[in-house]
């Protein structure tokens, strides 16, 4: 092909686009003024998913339901422990989904009718609804390990939902004494942010050694025998904090299965250890709605259609971001992180759009990165990569990965940097 | 000559990029394509994280051939390399027409007065290819820099100056070698709060 003929091959490329779904004529979207969305939670995916669907078709009446006037994201949270960030630079309102004629309805979703197409709101009301979208985040098995429920949550923070939980944690990390022990103990797979808790360990050892506490110790009592980015946090560990880092996986005993809250001691089947400070981590499962409007398997999680999104038993229901459940367990699914919610935000707004609009459905791609920070020039991420094949999620194992193990050291600051680029662009990406 | 040859392959792989392309890389996939990009790069490519490019009205030749790059691991990257690696040729070269074609828009910073004034002393190491005040490239292989921001530009500086670090530009490496570290901060900074071409 010479360059005329690519310009003008280029150019039809472009001239096709125009008219694609993704910017829906002004006919055509008329026709479908009347169409209703209601997106049930405002975290990653389902404001991600309000914004691009009113962003591609503006006719579309889009309502968020959300009783929290403020979000308080997860992603870098762990830095607030160490005191490298506030928990209010993780906060934003919706004020930016308004202003794009957005309806923010600040209740929550009591019931959902999926035969009838209609929620209902605490205090009775309803809203009907063409496609909805389910995104309720995850909810925590209380009493999976005996004696860990919401009540002892006030003392013995989980802090894996951000807000309060964090704090409460910092404090209780800054009260400890040199030569004490902090206990975190993840969940079971899968769980939300699959590298939170082994970043929290290294921004806890980052604060105790940065204040003279170095002679303490964080020990990890883990349910599973392997974890993400597991070569670079070891890394890490050893070479930022040397000695204070201990993990015991699962199969050396590490399942923690019940805990003694007034003394904080922590047992697993063979083992009793107490900690000053014990971080409890329960199961997840797919957040209560989403479970109560029959959309969870088994396991308590909301299978997907690769295609569109939508969920595999209600039409016109489509379930993003950590509540849902997609690709090959257990080491290929999709990561239950902000990444990949907006990803999966985007497809289900994609399919929605074609479908309103009798098109067809766009081809969908799904990708995650996801930053950690062991340290505050020192950073790390995982890629994922996924395509749709014979209606499968197919991990692309070509690329993706994590960061190289050998790497110029310029690459941990680099990642570091692009952390918190990453989190400026995808709270925009998803709530302005 | 070299980079000559740098450009006859990049050619040659967008043409048989374009060659390639096949019908079921639909238009409208494309958007929804950009879409995932804007996790990090923001929407229509104009980023708000310091760290992260604008990529939306920056050459498309010049993109395409850095995700080529970073594609086939010929140019250092801390990322881009692994995500690229799940997209097509087809696909990249789409993104670049797409992001390409979006408005240039400069990223809403400051610098102090005296770190401007400083940065525009030693722009001549970068003004003879990227243009006065950035936005002038010689050649669409050769990024704008004028309004992107200053803490990305400083990051790709150091890359540069990194011997360790594999980057295919001779040139660029010779000159922000011969930058002190305090210059390679104030002309990034001379760069970003440029409004203008």
């Amino acid at each position: 092909m010479n360059s005329v003929n690519r310009r003008v091959f280029l150019q039809s490329l472009a001239a096709a686009g125009s008219a694609s779904i993704l910017t829906v004529p002004a006919a055509r979207a008329a026709s479908t003024a009347k169409a209703r969305v209601v997106v049930v939670g405002g975290g990653f995916g389902g404001a991600a998913a309000a914004k691009y669907i009113k962003l591609m078709d503006p006719a579309i009446d889009v309502t968020l339901v959300e009783p929290n006037a403020t979000y308080t994201a997860c992603p870098l949270s762990n830095e607030v422990i160490s005191g490298h960030r506030t928990l209010e630079s993780l906060q934003t309102r919706y004020g930016g989904l308004t202003a794009r004629g957005i309806n923010i309805v600040q209740r929550w979703v009591t019931a959902v009718d999926p035969v009838k197409k209609v929620v209902t709101l605490t205090g009775g009301a309803t809203l009907s609804y063409d496609a909805l979208i389910m995104a309720p985040g995850v909810d925590f098995t209380w009493g999976a390990v005996e004696g860990y429920t919401s009540e002892v949550s006030a003392e013995i923070p989980h802090a894996y939902k951000a807000g309060p939980q964090t704090l409460l944690l910092k404090q209780q990390v800054e009260a400890m004494k040199d030569g004490e022990v902090c206990i975190i103990a993840p969940p079971p797979k899968p769980f939300r942010c699959p590298p939170g808790p082994y970043e929290r360990a290294a921004q806890i050892a980052h604060y105790l050694k940065h204040h003279g506490k170095g002679k303490s110790k964080i020990l990890i009592l883990d349910p599973n025998d392997s974890f993400s980015k597991q070569g670079l946090f070891t890394q890490a560990w050893k070479a930022l904090y040397p000695g204070m880092i201990e993990w015991v996986p699962g199969k050396d005993d590490g399942k923690v299965v019940k805990i003694d809250p007034k003394t904080r001691t922590c047992y697993t089947t063979f083992g009793e250890h107490k900690g000053t400070v014990v971080n409890i981590i329960p199961a997840h499962k797919a957040g209560k709605i989403a479970r109560d409007a029959g959309l969870a398997n088994a396991q308590g999680w909301c299978e997907v259609q690769p295609m569109t999104m939508e969920s595999t038993v209600h039409k016109d229901i489509y379930p993003v971001g950590d509540c849902c459940i997609a690709g090959e367990l257990p080491v290929y699914d999709m990561p239950k992180s902000a990444h990949m919610a907006v990803t999966q935000a985007k497809v289900a707004a994609g399919a929605i759009i074609a479908k309103l609009h009798g098109l067809p459905n766009p081809e969908p791609f799904y990708v995650n990165t996801c930053y950690s920070l062991a340290a505050p020039d020192y950073g790390f991420s995982v890629v994922h990569v996924y395509k749709v094949e014979d209606n499968k999620f197919i991990y692309v194992k070509t690329a993706g990965g994590i960061s190289p193990i050998q790497a110029a050291p310029i690459t941990r600051k680099l990642e570091s940097e692009y952390a918190n680029g990453w989190f400026n662009n995808i709270m925009a990406d998803a709530f302005v | 000559m070299k980079k000559a040859i740098g450009r006859a392959s990049a050619l040659m792989l967008c043409l048989m990029a374009g060659a390639m392309v096949a019908p079921a890389l639909a238009a409208d996939s494309i958007v929804a394509l950009a879409n995932t990009c804007n996790n990090c790069h923001g929407l229509k490519g104009v980023s708000v994280g310091a760290s992260m490019p604008s990529i939306g009205g920056q050459s498309e030749s010049y993109l395409r051939t850095v995700m080529l790059e970073w594609k086939n691991g010929t140019r250092y990257s801390a990322t881009m390399g692994r995500l690229l690696k799940g997209y097509s040729d087809e696909q990249i070269v789409a993104l670049a027409k797409y992001f390409a074609a979006q408005p240039w828009v400069p990223a809403e910073q400051r610098a102090p007065d005296q770190v401007v004034f400083n940065g525009r002393l030693v722009s001549d190491r970068c003004t003879t290819c990227h243009g006065e005040r950035g936005g002038r490239p010689s050649d669409d292989q050769t990024p704008r820099l004028n309004g992107q921001w200053a803490l990305y530009l400083e990051m790709e500086m150091n890359k540069y100056r990194d011997e360790e670090v594999k980057l295919p530009h001779r040139k660029m490496r010779k000159n922000a070698q011969k930058l002190e570290p305090a210059e390679v901060y104030e002309v990034s900074n001379f760069m970003a709060v440029q409004k203008g071409q």
